[in-house]
């Protein structure tokens, strides 16, 4: 297989991906995208693996190291920016908050995967305690995606019951003013 | 001589494209026996990009020659 005819494939294959999803989302099937994104993942490796040639080398893994850095830098600042102001707007609408905490929740996630993903290859990759860093990494992502869940699900919040906001655990702002209904 | 990276104090400079003419071979044949693209051999010809040691004894070899009478540095 020719680059060109690989550049093709992947070309359509992102459109029909992107086709899919998006209808998925419009009839709320979620488990569709999911399926959808992983057997596309495995096609590009099969293709990937036919194309004669090479498709990218070195110049291109630094160039996109340095892509990659200033992106995250830039989406980094933005989203902080942008999570003061949905702050900022929460007493019109409380709905801005949860904006305001996916924002922060993500930029500090992004930078600490970027943090460990360098310490790794800077540090570990090469020495004796690479099983030791990767159990601790591991480690780490299962107590932030516990605390993430923990955050998200709602567990603190009020819940609207019989025309009365119910306090449902120990949420840290006063009941909703909207009317219970 | 072509290139020449003035982003540094040292600038590299190499004999890339004169000895890959001399040998009468295209840039896409050089990228293949490199092991890379053909617009990584453009940005080494044109001095814009430093290889990595191994690309430089990559190059040097598809080139029939060595690093050091490949690539010179000047202060």
């Amino acid at each position: 297989m020719t680059q060109k005819q690989y550049q093709i494939i992947r070309l359509s294959l992102v459109v029909v991906i992107a086709m899919i999803i998006s209808q998925s989302l419009i009839y709320k099937n979620y488990l569709l995208p999911i399926a959808v994104v992983i057997v596309g993942s495995l096609l590009m490796i099969y293709v990937r693996r036919r194309v004669k040639g090479v498709l990218a080398d070195e110049r291109d893994y630094s160039v996109g190291g340095k892509a990659a850095l200033l992106a995250m830098q830039i989406y980094s600042w933005l989203a902080v920016i942008a999570m003061f102001g949905a702050y900022s707007l929460e007493k019109y609408n409380p709905a801005y908050e949860a904006v305001a905490v996916t924002l922060g929740f993500s930029t500090c996630i992004l930078m600490l995967t970027y943090s460990v993903i360098f310490r790794y290859y800077q540090r570990f990759k090469f020495s004796d305690k690479k099983l030791i860093y990767t159990v601790a990494v591991l480690i780490l992502f299962l107590v932030m995606a516990v605390m993430t869940v923990r955050v998200f699900s709602g567990e603190d919040n009020w819940l609207c019951q019989n025309g009365q906001w119910i306090k449902h655990g120990q949420p840290d702002w006063p009941a909703p003013t909207a009317e219970c209904k | 001589m072509a290139g020449a990276n003035r982003g540094m104090q040292i600038i590299m400079q190499n004999k890339i494209k004169e000895l890959r003419i001399k040998l009468n071979i295209t840039q896409e044949e050089l990228a293949d026996r490199a092991g890379v693209r053909r617009e990584t051999i453009v940005f080494l010809e044109q001095g814009k990009y430093n290889p990595s040691l191994r690309l430089a004894h990559d190059v040097a070899k598809a080139l029939k020659t060595t690093i050091d009478k490949l690539f010179s540095f000047e202060d």
